[in-house]
């Protein structure tokens, strides 16, 4: 005889009430957890053993965290393999974790300082190494940029070195001219500066906390950018031009499942900052393009979740070009550039968002 | 405010602004501009040698009408040496084809091109009419898409001619491209943003000189040049099959002009990032396949576009695979991730090689074809089996739709009334 009667058992143990639906199974929270966790580790599988060469090094990963919804899971996600490992008898720690910040506040004014709450999040996890950099030490990290810059911006801008790094960077953001081109140009700098802190570390790989959702609306954009070539290290796992490992372990979870994870975790929730919503009196024309296709995939993701990710799939099964070590490269986004692109030191794509080509 | 002035010439007025990239025109100026651009593209991909002959894909709508035109002008101009002809499909839908027909003939006297005409009722024995009724309205256009590419070949076959060139703009390749990629298309992704698709299976190449051309460009154009077409859209394309992509990218052309043409681009660089395997083995985005491939599209204007319908099929299909997918793991959990990752490849690969290696002829009419009967033929088949039933069950459907077509005016009229 059965001890208790469960009403609506979880699918996977049978053995408590059922917490949330996950396409289409009932799973309640303790078999939730380990779905999306082994979701996540099977796409950082490579980093479950120490480093052949030097032997017993752990890999170095950098994950570098927003307080958005998926980095904050996916760092909970990854260090809870890490107890894991750490607590069997003969421990065997394949990797370590080294989270950066990047200041939300100055990145957009309307964000509120991060300091509590960076507080909070080394105190969540304390095992990891944390560094919060505000977007303008790009400067520090990332010498050359002040030059590409100033080409990139073209005659209309004039760098002013006299001024302080912020104010430097904030009247370059400044000379973007259209919403699109301002979200790409961000998009861009970021990632150098996360690229460039890594490198100074000397980290192995990066995690990039990208949703399935999110690599979806990116494989959209970035093809409406024309930065098509690009989705071979932008949404796809393999070495960026930069020559680093880009990891994207959320890629089989969806933005919903994320939510549901966090919801079930208070710890997680205090350090999460909720997206804002998107206002609906904001006419079409005056979004970006990555603005547009998050709203595409958001609302087509609700009636259609698995043609979303099927597009994620098959961005990720275009395989990278072959280049060769001499292949030229955008000054502004890294990405290879190919032989067509005459003497612009620019890419394609980046040349759509300069100043002076805005259209 | 002054008038502005052209920003080309710098002395007539604007007239124009263009949609690829909201400069200042006046209408010489655009005319020349739009003509020389087509020229560049004709130019740099080589699409045509002197003294070929080559028929235009005519339909009478605007994207055809304008690239008859500019090439006729381009010809002339610099001496292409080109011998061109209209050829003209005629479905067999009363209504629309019919009266688009007579501007096509209209052109061929205008542009002095000889015309020709082939029709489905005379090469399979069903027009659209037929088959609609046949059918009904849901999924004809698979019926038409099939049946057109299979007439394109034969009519130029029948004229001699082995390059057709289309009316296909830029709006549809970038459509194309997301289109596949929300289908996840792969191979279609690979080949949909060549400008040239030839096989070595069929003996006709098929080019599209407009590629780069934007659809407001191409009105515009027919607009000031004062062309003659017809704008009517097929009467059997129903408002629920504009499809997702052409939205999408509707909305893209509104926050950034260029980002029509930078789809192009981004589907012309991922087309050589497709593994070889995918597309057929070839290094150049394959066509092998073209001939029964690329069918379900439909008819040009609808070329890519896909209902609602498709897109509910497909997520249903992904989410069976996955369900699928997720038993399989269960079962043989501990060593099942590396496992699949080495079996999945393979799973995608074999029937694709198979597909390439049987290219061959069709047994009934001879068509190039990866199956023994080629799918035109196949679909006669299905048609052609109820045959003898289909003139009562023609009647009665017929009967039905009108009916129920009352049946809603009166509804529509209830509703005004208590409105």
């Amino acid at each position: 005889m059965p001890a208790k009667e469960l009403a609506n058992p979880c699918v996977d143990c049978g053995d408590a009430e059922f917490v949330v639906d996950v396409r289409s199974r009932r799973l309640c929270k303790p078999c939730f957890e380990r779905y999306v966790s082994l979701k996540v580790l099977r796409r950082i599988e490579n980093y479950r053993r120490p480093k052949s060469v030097p032997k017993g090094q752990p890999y170095k990963l950098l994950l570098p965290l927003s307080f958005g919804l998926s980095s904050s899971v996916m760092l909970h996600a990854v260090n809870a393999q890490l107890e894991r490992q750490l607590s069997k008898p003969y421990p065997m720690v394949g990797f370590e974790v080294h989270v950066l910040v990047i200041e939300p506040s100055s990145i957009s004014p309307s964000s509120a300082s991060a300091e509590s709450r960076f507080d909070l999040l080394q105190k969540t996890f304390p095992r990891h190494s944390y560094k919060m950099l505000p977007f303008h030490s790009i400067y520090e990290y990332e010498p050359t940029i002040q030059d590409i810059m100033t080409q990139f911006a073209g005659e209309e801008f004039v760098d002013d070195a006299s001024l302080s790094h912020k104010e430097r960077l904030d009247a370059f953001r400044a000379s973007i001219a259209t919403a699109t081109s301002k979200a790409d140009v961000d998009q861009v700098l970021l990632n150098r500066l996360i690229v460039a802190y890594a490198k100074e570390l000397n980290c192995d790989a990066i995690l990039w906390g990208d949703s399935d959702s999110r690599l979806a609306a990116k494989t959209l954009a970035n093809v409406a950018k024309g930065r098509g070539s690009a989705l071979t290290w932008q949404v796809s796992d393999g070495k960026s031009p930069s020559g680093f490992e880009f990891n994207f372990p959320l890629r089989d979870l969806f933005q919903a499942e994320l939510h549901s994870y966090a919801n079930l975790i208070p710890e997680l929730m205090a350090i999460i900052v909720p997206d804002e919503p998107p206002s609906d009196n904001t006419l079409t024309k005056n979004l970006s393009i990555d603005e547009l296709m998050m709203r595409y995939v958001q609302t087509h993701g609700e009636k259609y979740p698995g043609v979303m990710a099927n597009v994620t799939r098959t961005a990720n099964k275009l395989q990278p070009a072959a280049v060769s070590a001499k292949a030229r490269r955008c000054a502004f986004c890294d990405a290879f550039m190919g032989d067509s692109d005459e003497k612009s030191e620019f890419c394609y794509a980046c040349a759509r968002s300069r100043p002076d080509l805005a259209c | 405010m002054p008038p502005s002035l052209c920003a080309n010439c710098q002395t007539t007025r604007a007239v124009i602004i263009r949609p690829k990239n909201r400069q200042k025109l006046c209408k010489t100026c655009f005319l020349t501009i739009f003509e020389t651009e087509v020229h560049e593209t004709i130019t740099s991909s080589s699409l045509f040698h002197r003294s070929e002959r080559v028929a235009i894909g005519a339909s009478g709508g605007k994207d055809s009408t304008v690239l008859a035109s500019v090439l006729k002008t381009l010809n002339e101009r610099y001496d292409y040496g080109l011998q061109l002809c209209l050829l003209s499909i005629d479905e067999g839908i009363k209504g629309y084809r019919d009266d688009s027909l007579e501007t096509v003939k209209r052109n061929a006297v205008q542009y002095d091109m000889p015309l020709e005409i082939v029709g489905y009722g005379e090469l399979y024995g069903w027009t659209m009419d037929q088959v609609v009724a046949q059918v009904g309205k849901k999924g004809n256009c698979t019926y038409c898409g099939v049946f057109r590419r299979q007439a394109l070949d034969r009519g130029a076959a029948r004229l001699g001619i082995k390059h057709v060139v289309t009316g296909h703009n830029a709006d549809d390749v970038a459509e194309t491209v997301m289109m596949n990629l929300l289908r996840g298309d792969l191979p279609r992704l690979s080949r949909g943003t060549s400008i040239v698709t030839d096989s070595g299976a069929s003996e006709i190449k098929r080019s599209k000189p407009l590629k780069y051309a934007y659809e407001k460009e191409i009105v515009l154009y027919a607009h000031h040049k004062k062309l003659d077409y017809f704008s009517t859209e097929c009467i059997y394309s129903p408002e629920a099959f504009r499809g997702s992509a052409r939205t999408l990218i509707k909305d893209l052309e509104k926050i950034r002009p260029s980002s029509i043409l930078d789809i192009v681009k981004s589907g012309e660089d991922m087309a050589l990032l497709v593994p070889p395997e995918v597309n057929g083995g070839t290094k150049k985005p394959a066509a092998a396949a073209v001939a029964e491939d690329d069918t379900p599209g439909g008819c040009g204007s609808q070329n890519g576009r896909s209902s609602g319908g498709e897109m509910a099929e497909l997520e249903k299909k992904l989410a069976e695979d996955e369900t699928a997918a997720s038993r399989e793991t269960e079962i043989q959990l501990p060593a099942a991730a590396p496992k699949k990752k080495t079996k999945n490849p393979d799973k995608s690969r074999t029937p694709k090689q198979v597909k390439v290696q049987s290219m061959g002829k069709c047994e009934r009419c001879g068509y190039i074809s990866s199956q023994k009967i080629c799918k035109a033929c196949s679909l006669l088949e299905g048609l052609n089996k109820n045959r003898p039933k289909t003139a009562i069950e023609v009647g009665v459907g017929m009967e039905d739709e009108e009916s129920s077509s009352t049946l809603m005016r009166q509804m529509e009229q209830v509703q005004l009334t208590s409105g």
